[in-house]
């Protein structure tokens, strides 16, 4: 007879056995293989790096054709030295995936709508609806031109190939051991890499930063507003303000004129559900100081983009060295060279350019079918793509997308639309053939000021002012873009598809676009603000320019000589708040009546605020409670189903001194008619009491500014919030010291460009390792929050930088 | 005294079959010494000479941490870090248990098999 015991009990070991291989669907969360991952001979404990961990001293790499050394310093900031250029990207492929491999992987899967494919479709389908988002603005259709651009060069076709070869190098070598934490975590395994993953991640860095546009908010604020007020609301220009690039009248060059049909204006109510457009407070400083105003005679650069704060940390610090090139900064895991650097000659760094690069195109179909719609008055084809998403434990998701003359048709009733006659048809700048890698190469390489404006020549979108210095002694500015030749409000509203000469009809060249060097104030500085005078040719237009930042950095930069690098670092952490310096004298203005003791004592500690939102401030939380009440009350017309978009807070403060009875400061829940005087006392009734109920939750007396804004740099995937790290730390959007709740400085940077030798400072907050369970995962938020920099070693010799190495590999060529 | 030698076997012999096999080597394991060691309490040779296999190394891993990832991933789960060691070495160990009292099991059906014909 057969033993039932042994039967039984083997069946329970195997279901065991199973149960505990294999990842399971709990509700809205994923149980990762629990044997496999909690082993503590291969699962998740095998991430953790112990105290004074280095890697191995040789890799044999294939494909090198020779020997490349890998230096890492106490940062665990990669020097790369390799005897040619093929090598150095090839490097630089596999030293990044080392340390960044998952966040490389899932920022790829991101921009290509592909997320849904490991995540499953998340909560209320939140995960598909993001991998749709992708797919219907093109993301891909945008990459898959970018693609074709590097191929067709010969040497970014060399880049981008040597650095994927580099990354599936790195891929080769993992097991399920030396798997990255998230890959357990999650269970799923890393795909191998191609230059198409390079041309995504371009494209997702382009869609946070020249994605925003607010055609169908003006639309509906022309229908329910009427121009008039439209032109109140929406300046394309506020006046007072201090442009990148004051040249009035200097522009000496014969602009590109268009016939100037007059564009017709849009009568219709938009109610689609649109995307949320890209966080307003993503932004950035740079400026840099002619050797006339520093202590040394040399100039100095510095650079802090301000993006949403996540871990793993948004930028890859590296040095790369081979002959022909020295240099040294900030990289994107996932793309070659270097994004924001220095080498031995120049020095350069962005901010956001903002122009308006979107348009969105009324499409009219011939019928139902979708096979034809008008233009220029025939009835063309579309083209229908079919997007496969593929959805863990569901049946794959299929799309079709409808191309135009255009680019797809993102919205229709389909996708958050409306019904079957809103049709819009997306028109980006980033959708177009473009070759950022080769300005990249080109930028790494520059000596001076020929060469770099030679390198930015190629460089299309994402829209960056790029501010340069050099030994030599020159200081420089370019706002370089592919900018779209604009007839005035164009653009600014929802177009008729139907017409091909609603589209761009040009492209502002490259040497018409903003630039100057030198000027004669000694500085240059861009903080995303309105790129030029009045006196430039072209029409400028975007969803917004921000207002404060800017005044701020030209103020001091105007007032200061003998500049050091600790007062650029005092700058980069500067927490003057012009904001509320500006707008608290006009809430007083309408605060004139007697107030009830408790509105009285929360004045007296506004009054007597210095305006700088340090960490221990109390009158910045106050301000900021504020101004949180006021704005939705005074903009409460724009809760509508029509998506709208409030004024900026520049214009709000400016309506409110200059317009008190606009008819916006009406409440409408109410039966009584407020002007700017009831409204300023009713928001601070209320921010009084959102200032009571905070000091009630958290049992204090006390609120200090660091804990009333309470920043969290979350994992990039933020279900996973422990894998996050909260910060106490001052500064605010709108402020040199850019960190509001979850944005901020992800890089700071400061050059000394002596002729004895480029120094350079630097932080940000993260670390290298892109290993929540690394020492290096979050080394430098500490240094960050004192607004503290470290000096980098940047050496133009192996030796030299030897000195200073942490560890040192070796990667020995293998042949094929 | 049989016991023990059977669980030190379970922990030594998994402990070596892990730096070269997948986690479930564990129940090969555990189940060859149920078999061949057969003791009077072979579940808890296994749950004992997995469980504390893992439950070590897991604590030394952790002991030399440069950054407190068993804390993160402890948050994940929502456990404490004393409970998710815990939980690691009952998921070895009953992989283990169950293991071993099948290897065990298969001898005792083999010895009535052939001595004590029906």
């Amino acid at each position: 007879m057969l033993n039932l015991r042994f039967f039984i009990s083997l069946a329970f070991t195997l279901i065991l056995v199973f149960l505990l291989n294999n990842s399971w669907q709990l509700g809205a969360t994923r149980i990762p293989p629990l044997g496999k991952f909690l082993d503590p001979f291969h699962g998740f404990w095998q991430n953790i790096e112990p105290k004074g961990f280095t890697g191995p001293k040789e890799l044999q790499i294939t494909g090198l054709t020779d020997k490349v050394t890998v230096v890492y310093d106490s940062l665990l900031i990669p020097h790369i030295f390799a005897n040619n250029d093929d090598d150095l990207y090839l490097a630089q492929g596999f030293v990044t995936a080392q340390h960044r491999l998952w966040q490389m992987e899932f920022q790829t899967y991101a921009a290509g709508g592909r997320l849904s494919e490991f995540l499953g479709e998340g909560p209320e389908g939140r995960i598909l609806d993001i991998d749709r988002s992708q797919r219907r603005l093109g993301l891909g259709y945008g990459a898959v031109h970018a693609l074709e651009s590097m191929q067709k060069n010969e040497t970014v076709r060399m880049i981008a190939e040597k650095y994927t070869e580099g990354i599936n190098q790195y891929i080769a070598t993992l097991d399920y051991k030396t798997l990255p934490l998230e890959y357990k975590l999650l269970d799923y395994a890393p795909e191998g890499w191609t230059p198409m993953k390079c041309a995504l991640l371009l494209k997702r860095m382009a869609l946070t930063l020249n994605i925003g546009d607010k055609d169908m908010e003006m639309t509906n604020a022309l229908k329910l507003f009427g121009k008039e007020t439209l032109d109140l609301l929406y300046p394309d220009r506020e006046p007072g303000i201090d442009p990148i690039v004051d040249n009035a009248g200097g522009w000496k060059f014969d602009p590109v004129r268009l016939d100037s049909i007059p564009l017709a204006l849009p009568d219709e109510l938009i109610a689609i559900k649109k995307l949320p457009n890209p966080d307003p407070n993503v932004g950035s400083n740079n400026w840099a100081v002619a050797g006339s105003k520093t202590a040394t005679g040399s100039p100095i650069l510095c650079g802090d983009p301000h993006l949403n704060l996540t871990l793993p940390s948004i930028w890859y610090v590296i040095h790369l060295n081979a002959p022909g090139v020295n240099v040294m900064g900030a990289s994107l895991p996932g793309a070659p060279a270097v994004t924001i650097g220095y080498n031995d000659s120049i020095a350069w760094s962005v901010t956001n350019a903002q122009r308006d690069l979107v348009d969105w195109f009324k499409i009219t179909y011939q019928d139902s079918n979708k096979n034809k719609y008008k233009l220029d008055g025939q009835w063309v084809d579309t083209k229908k793509v079919v997007e496969e998403i593929k959805v863990r434990g569901k049946e794959t998701f299929y799309d079709t997308v409808i191309y135009t003359h255009w680019g797809p048709v993102t919205y229709d009733e389909t996708y958050r639309g409306e019904n079957e006659l809103k049709n819009y048809a997306f028109r980006w700048i980033s959708h177009d053939h473009s070759e950022e890698l080769l300005a990249l190469h080109k930028l790494n390489r520059a000596q001076n000021h020929v060469q770099y404006m030679d390198a930015l020549n190629y460089y299309g979108s994402p829209a960056q002012n790029f501010v340069f210095a050099s030994v030599s002694g020159d200081i420089a500015m370019r706002v370089q873009g592919k900018y779209p030749v604009r007839r005035k409000d164009e653009g600014k509203f929802v177009l008729d598809g139907s017409k091909s000469s609603n589209g761009w009809q040009a492209y502002i060249p490259n040497d018409q676009n903003i630039a100057y060097k030198n000027p004669a104030r000694g500085f240059v500085s861009s903080a995303n603000q309105f790129p030029a005078d009045s006196t430039y040719p072209y029409y400028v237009t975007s969803t917004s320019y921000e207002s404060y930042r800017n005044r701020r950095i030209n103020n001091v930069l105007r007032e200061s000589s003998n500049i050091t690098v600790e007062d650029m670092a005092k700058l980069q952490g500067d927490n003057f708040n012009m904001k509320a310096n500006e707008c608290i004298p006009v809430l007083l203005f309408y605060l004139y009546e007697e107030l009830p003791d408790s509105s009285r004592n929360f004045l007296e500690v506004v009054k007597t605020w210095d305006n700088f939102n340090t960490e221990d401030s109390e009158g910045a939380s106050y301000f900021e409670a504020w101004w949180t009440e006021l704005m939705p009350m005074i903009w409460d017309e724009m809760n509508t189903n029509a998506v709208l978009e409030w004024p900026t807070s520049y214009n709000t403060i400016k309506l409110l001194k200059e317009n008190p009875n606009l008819s916006f400061f009406d409440i409408q829940s109410t039966p009584e008619k407020e002007t700017a005087k009831e409204i300023v006392q009713k928001s601070l009734a209320r921010a009084v009491r959102k200032i009571s109920k905070w000091k009630k939750d958290h049992q204090t007396e006390n609120v200090p500014w660091a804990e009333y804004k309470d920043s969290f740099i979350g994992h990039l995937l933020p279900p996973l919030r422990p894998l996050g790290i909260a910060v106490k730390h001052g500064g605010n959007g709108s402020i040199v010291n850019a960190h509001s709740r979850s944005n901020g400085p992800s890089w700071r940077m400061i050059v000394s460009l002596e002729k004895t030798g480029v120094k350079t400072w630097a932080v940000y907050p993260g670390g290298q390792s892109g290993n929540p369970g690394s020492y290096y995962y979050s080394n430098m938020i500490d240094r960050w929050v004192a607004d503290k920099h470290y000096q980098m070693i940047f050496k133009s010799t192996q030796a030299e930088t030897e000195k200073a190495a942490l560890y040192s590999t070796s990667l020995n060529p293998v042949s094929k | 005294m049989k016991f023990l030698i059977q669980l030190i076997t379970i922990g030594i012999s998994a402990f070596i079959l892990e730096l070269v096999m997948p986690w479930w080597c564990i129940a090969i394991v555990a189940f060859a010494a149920g078999y061949a060691l057969k003791s009077k309490a072979n579940f808890l040779a296994g749950l004992f000479g997995i469980g504390l296999l893992w439950l070590i190394k897991a604590w030394m891993l952790d002991a030399s941490a440069s950054a407190p990832l068993t804390e993160r991933v402890a948050a994940i789960f929502s456990l404490s870090k004393p409970l998710l060691m815990l939980v690691t070495a009952l998921v070895g160990g009953l992989v283990g248990g169950f293991a071993a009292m099948t290897g065990a099991s298969l001898k005792k059906a083999k010895r009535s098999d052939s001595y004590y014909p029906q």
